[in-house]
């Protein structure tokens, strides 16, 4: 009982990173209909930012995490003009095939720029945790779940209250239109993926604390981010912030049953049974 | 031509695009193919690099069953590829099985597997089928890792040794896998010839450019694509057992390797011209001799370069020239006669 | 000539949400006639014809083809037992040339060599063989529309639904279509209109059904649809005044 409660938290926390760091993935689907299939490798990117921001400067990666958002968030918005943008409008196969090179390009300019060494950092609240009742919570996992919280709040409110966020979500919903009414929607799409890397980034940076980097980190996520999105809805950030917590949460539990090696397994599961029953996602199929 | 329309466009036979008589090409080409090796030490690096460019030309062309005539973008072939590898091999280390007829049991499996995954796929297009096969890979992959007692798990597994027969397709000399892969090559590219210009091509030509239409007029889209996929993914396990005689050793991450195996056929397939009969083989001269090349010229110094070269080809062949090089060789050679001709 | 029921349509309904683009429609065919199907837009005339030849599954009702019954099935077993239709805005496969285009419709009954044949053969009929080589994506609205009627006769229907082919035909066209259709029927084929263009709906059509918000409003000869009342105040009245061709 008490084990099934302590993996149930343990999920939600993890999970919460996951959502913060899918919903960049589903935002660029979202609004510029580009799955990224580089995506993962972005979170990789934030925790080298956020390592070296720690080796060099001596800074803690939950501060790093904004270092790393603002660093890939420019990337990013580069990213989208000489890469994304002339392939907007083209096949799937082309955008698939533009992305899947990125991830290429990123994984292995990490592996040449930085060898295939294992990297961790160390803080003063690394080992310690919370003990409530029986259940154990460990401080770097709440640290990473209440930053992202606190992010996914901040992108919620800025999607719904700012200029930009509005344009932005016009923009997803019919391009034509918002360019009618003077929305520059190739800034709006250079702020989407800008902003959508960079959150995944940020997720990456914040949850270094209790794991290590190294430059193929990023292909252990793939599956699980697409899984999050395809969850909750590929383009819904909602839809991610459930998907998320639901991942999370299943795969604290299937590690109380399987061993480590087939925890991946019950995910990639879950995701072809989801695309192939509901692959507008589960939330979207509810309120159709 | 605009880039949407450009890419998986099949249209006319490749072979017009080809600037003399197109039999005599060929029959001169194979000609060639087949005197190479005489002049190559049999052991030797040379011989091996092209083995492996006809290997992964052929593979390729299975894909491009799939990939270019289907329109199916699967990053998942290296779980076909890997079940052939891997059947093959466990029956000759368990029951001393040829690996010819443990070929033809990876064959039956992979088909098996290609018609299990058209159920939750056939539906799904574009992005949402490339996603499904990239699990799908990575499925199998996980697979072999923890299935130890089978698989020998994370660390590999190896062909026993036997000495050099036909029966056992083993031999202790590059020469006889050139010559083997030469034959797939030629086998893979004439069914993959044979479907495209045959009834299969056309449904599947009018279930790309519009499956409702097609439907309509009597095409039975599911049929049409399981069809495709069973034949690339049986052809595509039967080139595992290939290289699991040639390699001898392999493991789960290298056999079921999105990058290595499922993105490198479609690489290939891409970079040559996707959904053309020759687009694979001029792939695969210009991808897996390039890969070998800076490979060799860093002496594993760089680990990665070669994965970073692909992604950067990639992106470059998609932005540049989304139909592959044989088109562009066509345009260059359209402005060569033009200019000549002034 | 014998009054042979082709198809029999009962109580048919499709609702998407709260939407019910076609309620409770009933209708029959008899082989060798051309029926009208007329309608302001959005009355459900296309929605119609994607249930009848199975792109729409219908939330209730039958439809008997040939004594078989083919609601549920998919659109190429319907083909397969003779019905067929052309799409309201021309669903041509871009990239293949005409012929490729008529060849592909022949391959239901026929090998690619022989459907080879048949391709030329119909597109000599249709009087588009001068154009067979070409793209099918370079090709006029009207010469599209033609080359779909073509490809729609290849798959060899029964009845053959066609969705606003005469769209954009200038005067020639038009006759040289009407034509077509006559000819068709002496064969023996049935064919359903949809079609905004009175003059020739009028001309050609044995038969007229009215639909309306879904629903069939009226049903008679031409002459007793352009006088019912129900059909004057929904449609013909508004659409006798308005632009036909715009879509």
């Amino acid at each position: 009982m008490t084990q099934g409660l302590q993996a149930i938290v343990d999920g939600i926390l993890i999970g919460g990173v996951y959502a913060i760091v899918s919903s960049g993935l589903s935002l660029v689907f979202g609004i510029m209909g580009v799955v990224n299939f580089a995506h993962a490798e972005f979170l990789m990117v934030g925790m080298f930012v956020a390592y070296f921001a720690w080796a060099i400067l001596g800074l803690d990666p939950l501060i790093g995490s904004l270092i790393a958002l603002v660093v890939v968030f420019l990337a990013g918005a580069g990213l989208q003009r000489t890469l994304i943008r002339p392939i907007l409008k083209a096949p799937p196969v082309a955008q698939i095939f533009l992305t899947v090179g990125l991830m290429f390009t990123l994984e292995n300019g990490a592996l040449l720029l930085f060898g295939a060494d294992y990297r961790s950092v160390v803080t003063s609240y690394q080992t310690e945790s919370l003990h409530l009742g029986g259940i154990i919570v460990s401080m770097p996992y709440l640290f990473a779940f209440l930053m992202s919280v606190i992010s996914g709040g901040l992108l919620w409110a800025f999607m719904r209250y700012s200029r930009t966020g509005r344009a932005m979500r016009a923009t997803a919903q019919d391009p034509m239109a918002a360019k009618l009414v003077g929305i520059n929607t190739d800034r709006m799409h250079q702020i989407a993926f800008g902003l959508g890397v960079g959150l995944t980034a940020f997720g990456g940076a914040v949850i270094l604390p209790y794991l290590t980097v190294y430059p193929t980190v990023g292909s252990q996520y793939v599956v699980l981010m697409f899984t999050v999105v395809v969850l909750g809805g590929l383009g819904s950030v909602a839809g991610a912030v459930v998907g998320g917590l639901a991942v999370g949460v299943i795969q604290a539990l299937s590690a109380l049953v399987f061993p480590m090696q087939l925890q991946n397994l019950v995910l990639f599961v879950v995701f072809i049974a989801v695309l192939a029953l509901r692959p507008s996602g589960l939330l979207k199929g509810a309120s159709a | 031509m605009s880039l949407s329309s450009s890419l998986g466009n099949a249209g006319t036979p490749s072979l017009r695009t080809l600037p003399c008589r197109p039999v005599l090409l060929i029959a001169a080409a194979l000609g060639m193919a087949g005197l190479v090796p005489l002049g190559l030490d049999p052991q030797g690096y040379t011989l091996r690099v092209l083995t492996l460019t006809l290997l992964f030309a052929a593979m390729a062309q299975s894909w491009n069953i799939v990939g270019g005539l289907a329109n199916q973008i699967s990053l998942g072939h290296a779980g076909f590829f890997g079940i052939g590898a891997y059947t093959s091999t466990i029956l000759l280390r368990d029951l001393g099985v040829s690996p010819w007829l443990g070929m033809i049991a990876g064959m039956g499996l992979a088909g098996l597997a290609a018609a299990i995954l058209s159920v939750p796929t056939f539906r799904l297009k574009g992005h949402y089928f490339a996603l499904v096969t990239l699990a799908f890979g990575e499925v199998m992959r996980v697979i072999a890792n923890s299935w130890s007692s089978v698989t020998g798990g994370p660390v590999g597994i190896s062909v026993p040794f036997a000495p050099n027969s036909l029966w056992m397709f083993q031999y202790n000399t590059v020469r006889p896998y050139y010559y083997v892969s030469l034959i797939a090559l030629v086998l893979v590219s004439v069914v993959f010839w044979r479907i495209k210009t045959g009834a299969l091509g056309y449904r599947l030509r009018a279930i790309k450019e519009n499956p409702d239409a097609a439907e309509v007029i009597g095409i039975d889209t599911y049929r049409a694509k399981l069809m495709a996929g069973l034949v690339s993914a049986v052809l595509t396990a039967a080139l595992g057992t290939v290289y699991a005689q040639f390699s001898y050793f392999f493991d789960p991450d290298t056999i079921f390797g999105v990058a290595s195996i499922s993105v490198r056929m479609a690489l290939i397939a891409i970079v040559g011209g996707v959904s053309l009969t020759f687009g694979p083989i001029v792939g695969a001269f210009f991808i897996i001799p390039l890969e070998e090349i800076s490979n060799a010229a860093l002496a594993g110094r760089a680990a990665g370069l070669s994965a970073f070269v692909y992604g950067a080809l990639l992106i470059a062949i998609i932005l540049v020239k989304p139909q592959g090089l044989l088109a562009l060789f066509g345009d260059l050679y359209k402005r060569l006669r033009k200019e000549s001709s002034r | 000539m014998s009054a042979e029921t082709i198809l029999q349509v009962r109580g048919l309904s499709r609702r998407f949400g709260g939407l019910t683009a076609v309620n409770d429609v009933s209708f029959d065919l008899t082989r060798g006639e051309v029926l009208g199907l007329i309608g302001p837009n959005g009355a459900g005339k296309t929605t119609m014809f994607n249930l009848l030849v199975g792109i729409h599954r219908p939330s209730s009702g039958s439809i008997r083809l040939k004594g078989t019954e083919t609601s549920g099935l998919k659109p190429n077993r319907i083909a397969k037992l003779g019905m067929t239709k052309t799409f309201q805005n021309v669903a041509l496969f871009q990239e293949s040339s005409v012929l490729d285009n008529v060849l592909t419709g022949a391959l239901l009954h026929h090998p690619v060599a022989q459907a080879r044949d048949a391709a030329h053969e119909m597109l000599r009929r249709v009087g588009l063989d001068h154009i067979a080589g070409k793209l099918a994506g370079d090709l006029s609205f009207p010469e599209r529309a033609r080359v779909e009627v073509a490809r729609a006769l290849c798959t060899r229907p029964d009845i053959l639904l066609l969705d606003e082919v005469m769209a954009a035909l200038n005067a020639v066209e038009m006759e040289e279509f009407l034509a077509l259709v006559r000819d068709l029927r002496k064969d023996g084929l049935t064919i359903v209109v949809v079609e905004h263009h009175m003059q020739a709906i009028m001309t050609m059509c044995d038969r007229i059904l009215v639909l309306n918000f879904g629903g069939l409003i009226a049903e008679g000869t031409p002459r007793e649809v352009a006088h019912h009342p129900a059909v004057v105040e929904a449609y013909l009245g508004k659409a006798y005044t308005g632009d036909h061709g715009a879509h």
